[in-house]
């Protein structure tokens, strides 16, 4: 297996898949979802193949791929991977297959959105791959594409308005960054070296201050739109409420993990004396985002959205741990992004099932949901305890060490983010309450419990569509609980949050090695 | 100083290409008379093959380096890569043409033979000026090119807005061409010479002699102002909107690259081989205008609704593009890392792929029966997915979305920007670029998001078909595949033999 390029086998994989459907044109919407878990199945095996061989204890590049493309400006097709991106790269393989699975309730041109996540899924692990600058620019505008299709095509109402926002919010940011890698390419000739784009050579140079800190900026803002960072966030609760649950579970999981990616493996490695002078402030805007996010998130009526605005509080903890600069830190921001990606997914996951039967997100016009749907408010129930970092589940394990590291390197910013993780239980807490507990609209009250407030304003009528199901005589309709694909594409991701919640050492074991190579030019020490 | 005075035996077989299509001109025209059923589709074959052997001559001739003519006409590695970027768009054109004559889509009917004719006659101009070593030779080829341009828009000739803008066009081009001899003139008169090296010679002793005479900038000033009436710089772009939108559609796909190279192969002989020594002066105001003009172009385009002017001013934007590769000459003292040149050369190539592709589209609709707003774009994605598979690649290779052709392209530009120096032109281009994503989004948008309300599009163009496949071809991996293209390109260097 040694000679295999097993990481460009698992980046065109879904690429294969979906190149066979588009030159399938005819091909019935069964085949082509049956085409698209074949792809995505293949490409998850051979990440995990990629992670059973990966080799915990060196620090450098393993299964690395060289090709030499365009010698004369320095771009080489180089492919290889280390501790983090064989981590990203295997949730990402996860996400996509579960997303493909649970794609059940897409309707319309199946073919085509088969085509367009299996892409998606190719250029996100391309972005982890990718050791030249160049290709990574490639992959990283090649997933743009995509996912605005995903998200204008099979959104719901406002999804025009959403994918164009995404769409120019990303490119703004990605464009700069473009200026930043020439920037960077023309310094490292200027100096005396070899044109090259390879991350890794020009990391070993040294560039003088203000050149470091342009670039910085220049990757900085392309990675905290995509994080996204307050005050760049602006794109994502659009681009979440209109994509699809899919499009959603995709772009929380994967394409957040993008930017924390980024800022390790470019701005932690490339301009490390610019990020050490502007880690403080950094600091002071992932707080702000932390908070922001949460006190939004309390507001907001729609579960989506909700969901939304949480994840600008959580990829909060992930900038806070990456910019505290030591061991800890890092180790938090990567269990927080691995943990996200879980959590999140499974979450919008269960939004979307209550959507599905509902056709309506709206907190208000739910209640009682746990005597109708008893697994369904079991699992919901847990991802929502791991978002608000419940011990013994994954959100708490990244947090506490991202606080942990945030508190060694800057205490303020580790006190002020402790005391925040209490809105995350004040808003989750309370949409459970509210969507599964409390009595659904038009029920009546409980004689026998005066305990319970009644319902009022609850506003959103849900029998406006055509109501298959079953009502009560109530009114409240008798929803089924979870099907066999709904329960098969959540329980994975409830099971992984469990085990990072109580056993997260693998987890840290694959990425030490590479965290403590990143961090040797800040000369901090391992845990 | 008039060395033509001499006898001189001219050494024609430098002139292989241009002679190809000089003979395949004047053949096209005979044959118009003497066979008049070979009208139509025979011609269209004859001209492909013509420009196809023209090309074939012009491979052959790399690394060639030898004038004829006293040093009137260079047969270097510049004029090889500008006859690459005319013939490849010829050919495309003549494609793109051929359905297009005898659709529907014009009211009344177009006159085949004098297209083909003029085409071929505004493509041989084209190559003159590429391989141009004198003042004279410049503004014959430039003549050329724009003659048959102005025709062209105007082909057209039941549809009173193809009049229109070839009458803007032409009153224009006129006003163009004289503020650019008048330039060349007072050259000449500072100078004494008319010959391109020798102008450089002359301006090196001015320049060592200290100081710069206002008639030189005047001069200076002039041609780029000429100049940039052709490849319609803002703001010198009038007449482009009006032209784009009311020519045949396969002409303004033409004319967004013929008549453009043409304009920048003009810029290049003119700016970067005889004015180099004055490189300080010019190149700060050719950035200037690179700027102004990528803005204009985008953001004006954001507003059309009639894809042909958007087409238009988004053709405007990419002039900017272009116009700041060439500001990027002269940052370092050895040439042969200078890309400026290289990266002009290679983005009129992608363009002529891209740009040309995008009309081809509109004009596969037309032959359909269809408009050319952006409504009647409405849904085409679930109608004629391939149709929209293929605009789409076209507009975000316009957009600069790798790994198309036009992200290389815009690549080579930031390099080359970036390495003289101009970092905010290079930030202006990324700008400029993410403004213009709004307007080819906005496109793309059109086709696959929202509801079609016109009947399917049906109808058989196998020629605008070929023409297509090939364009994504070459949009696709022209760019993944650009090192040798990019090796060509950087012969410039060797070509120009810039005294400094």
């Amino acid at each position: 297996m040694d000679n295999l390029p097993i990481l460009s086998m698992i980046t065109y994989a879904p690429l294969l898949g979906a190149l066979v459907l588009f030159f399938t044109p005819r091909v019935d919407a069964a085949t082509s979802r049956q085409v698209a878990i074949g792809a995505g199945v293949l490409a998850f095996i051979l990440s995990l193949a990629m992670l059973v061989s990966f080799d915990v204890n060196e620090s450098g590049m393993q299964f690395t791929e060289h090709i030499e493309w365009l010698p004369d400006v320095g771009v080489n097709y180089d492919f290889g991977v280390d501790g983090i991106s064989a981590v990203l790269v295997v949730l990402t393989t996860l996400l996509a297959l579960v997303g493909i699975i649970a794609s059940t309730s897409i309707t319309h041109r199946r073919r085509e959105y088969y085509i367009s996540l299996l892409l998606l899924e190719t250029g996100m692990i391309g972005v982890f791959f990718a050791l030249d600058l160049f290709l990574f620019y490639i992959f990283w505008e090649l997933m743009l594409v995509p996912m605005a299709l995903l998200i204008g095509v099979w959104g719901s109402a406002n999804r025009v308005y959403a994918a164009v926002k995404f769409f120019l919010y990303t490119l703004f940011g990605s464009l700069l960054m473009l200026v930043g890698i020439v920037a960077i390419y023309w310094e490292n000739i200027n100096l005396g070296n070899a044109p090259t784009l390879n991350i890794l050579d020009l990391a070993a140079v040294q560039y003088s201050d203000t050149l470091q800190f342009w670039v910085f900026l220049a990757f900085f803002i392309a990675f905290a739109i995509k994080v996204p960072m307050w005050p760049f966030h602006t794109w994502l609760p659009d681009a979440h409420v209109e994509a699809p649950t899919i499009g959603s579970v995709l772009l929380a999981g994967v394409l957040l993990k993008m930017g924390g990616y980024g800022l390790i493996r470019f701005n932690l490695s490339l301009t490390p004396d610019a990020a050490e002078d502007l880690a403080p402030y950094i600091m002071v805007l992932s707080l702000i985002g932390i908070i922001y996010g949460a006190l939004v998130a309390l507001v907001q009526p729609d579960m989506k959205k909700l969901v939304a605005y949480s994840s600008v509080s959580h990829m909060g903890f992930v900038t806070l741990g990456i910019f505290a600069l030591n061991m800890q830190g890092l180790y938090g921001a990567m269990i927080v992004m691995l943990s996200h990606g879980f959590v999140t997914g499974g979450l919008f996951l269960c939004v979307g099932v209550v959507y599905e039967r509902a056709h309506t997100r709206l907190i208000s016009a739910f209640g009682g949901i746990v005597s109708r749907m008893p697994v369904y408010s079991v699992l919901f129930g847990v991802l929502m305890l791991a978002s608000l970092g419940l011990p013994g589940l994954s959100g708490f394990v990244g947090e506490f060490l991202a606080l942990v590291g945030a508190f060694n390197s800057y205490r303020w910013a580790g006190v002020i983010g402790m005391f925040v993780v209490i809105l995350a239980a004040w808003y989750m807490m309370w949409m459970f309450q509210r969507v599964v507990f409390e009595r659904a609209p038009g029920e009546p009250p409980d004689p026998h419990d005066n305990a319970l407030p009644a319902v009022s304003g609850a506003s959103a009528d849900v029998h406006d569509h055509d109501d298959e199901w079953p009502v009560d005589e109530h009114g409240v309709p008798q929803w089924p609980d979870l099907n066999r694909i709904e329960l098969a594409t959540i329980l994975p991701l409830v099971l992984l949050t469990i085990v990072v919640g109580v056993w997260p050492e693998p987890f840290m074991e694959l990425m030490r090695t590479t965290l403590e190579t990143i961090l040797i030019p800040f000369g901090s020490q391992g845990v | 100083m008039l060395p033509g005075l001499e006898t001189v035996n001219p050494d024609l077989a430098l002139l292989t290409p241009h002679l190809i299509i000089l003979g395949l001109a004047l053949l096209l025209l005979a044959i118009d008379v003497i066979v008049p059923r070979w009208r139509g589709a025979p011609m269209a074959y004859l001209t492909i093959i013509g420009y196809a052997a023209a090309l074939v001559a012009t491979l052959l001739m790399i690394d060639t380096n030898e004038t004829t003519f006293n040093g009137m006409f260079r047969a270097d590695d510049f004029s090889v890569f500008v006859n690459i970027i005319v013939l490849t768009a010829g050919i495309l054109s003549v494609l793109i043409s051929i359905n297009y004559m005898t659709s529907r889509a014009e009211p009344g009917s177009m006159p085949v033979p004098e297209y083909y004719t003029l085409i071929t006659f505004s493509i041989l101009g084209t190559m003159i000026v590429g391989a141009a070593g004198d003042l004279l030779i410049v503004f014959l080829g430039i003549e050329m090119t724009s003659l048959a341009a102005y025709t062209l828009t105007g082909f057209a000739r039941h549809r009173t807005t193809s009049l229109e803008g070839a009458l803007k066009y032409f009153l224009l081009g006129l006003f163009a061409s004289a503020i650019l001899v008048y330039g060349m003139a007072w050259t000449y008169g500072a100078t004494g010479t008319t010959n391109l090296t020798e102008i450089a010679t002359e301006l090196t002793a001015f320049d060592t002699a200290g100081g710069v005479e206002a008639s030189l900038l005047l001069a200076v000033l002039l041609v780029i102002i000429g100049l940039g009436f052709k490849v319609a710089a803002v703001p010198f772009h009038m007449w482009t909107p009006d032209a784009y939108q009311g020519a045949p559609t396969p002409v303004s796909a033409y004319m967004s690259v013929i008549p453009k190279t043409a304009g920048f192969a003009a810029m290049v002989r003119l700016l970067v081989q005889a004015m180099a020594p004055l490189r300080d002066e010019w190149t700060i105001i050719i950035a200037v205008l690179a700027v102004v003009t990528m803005f204009f172009g985008n953001i004006v385009a954001i507003a059309q609704t009639d894809v042909k002017r958007m087409l238009g001013y988004s053709s405007i934007g990419h002039t900017g593009y272009m116009l700041a590769a060439l500001a990027a000459f002269g940052a370092s003292s050895d040439l042969n890392d200078d890309l400026s040149v290289t990266s002009l050369l290679f983005y009129l190539l992608a363009y002529a792929f891209m740009n040309i592709g995008a009309f081809a589209v509109v004009t596969w609709l037309q032959d359909r029966g269809r408009g050319v707003d952006v409504e009647d774009f409405r849904g085409l994605a679930s109608q004629s997915p391939y149709a929209a598979v293929i605009m789409t690649i076209f507009l975000l290779s316009l957009t600069g979305l790798p790994p198309l052709v036009g992200f290389y392209a815009k690549y080579y530009v930031i390099l080359a920007t970036v390495d003289a120096d101009l970092i905010w032109l290079a930030v202006a281009i990324v700008l400029a670029s993410a403004a213009s994503a709004f307007v080819y989004l906005r496109l793309i948008a059109t086709m696959y998001f929202s509801q079609a309300e016109q009947p399917a599009p049906e109808g058989s163009t196998p020629f605008l078909g070929a023409g297509l496949i090939t364009m994504v071809a070459g949009t696709v991996l022209v760019g993944v595949f650009s090192g040798q293209v990019i090796d060509l390109a950087q012969e410039w260097v060797e070509a120009l033999t810039v005294p400094f």
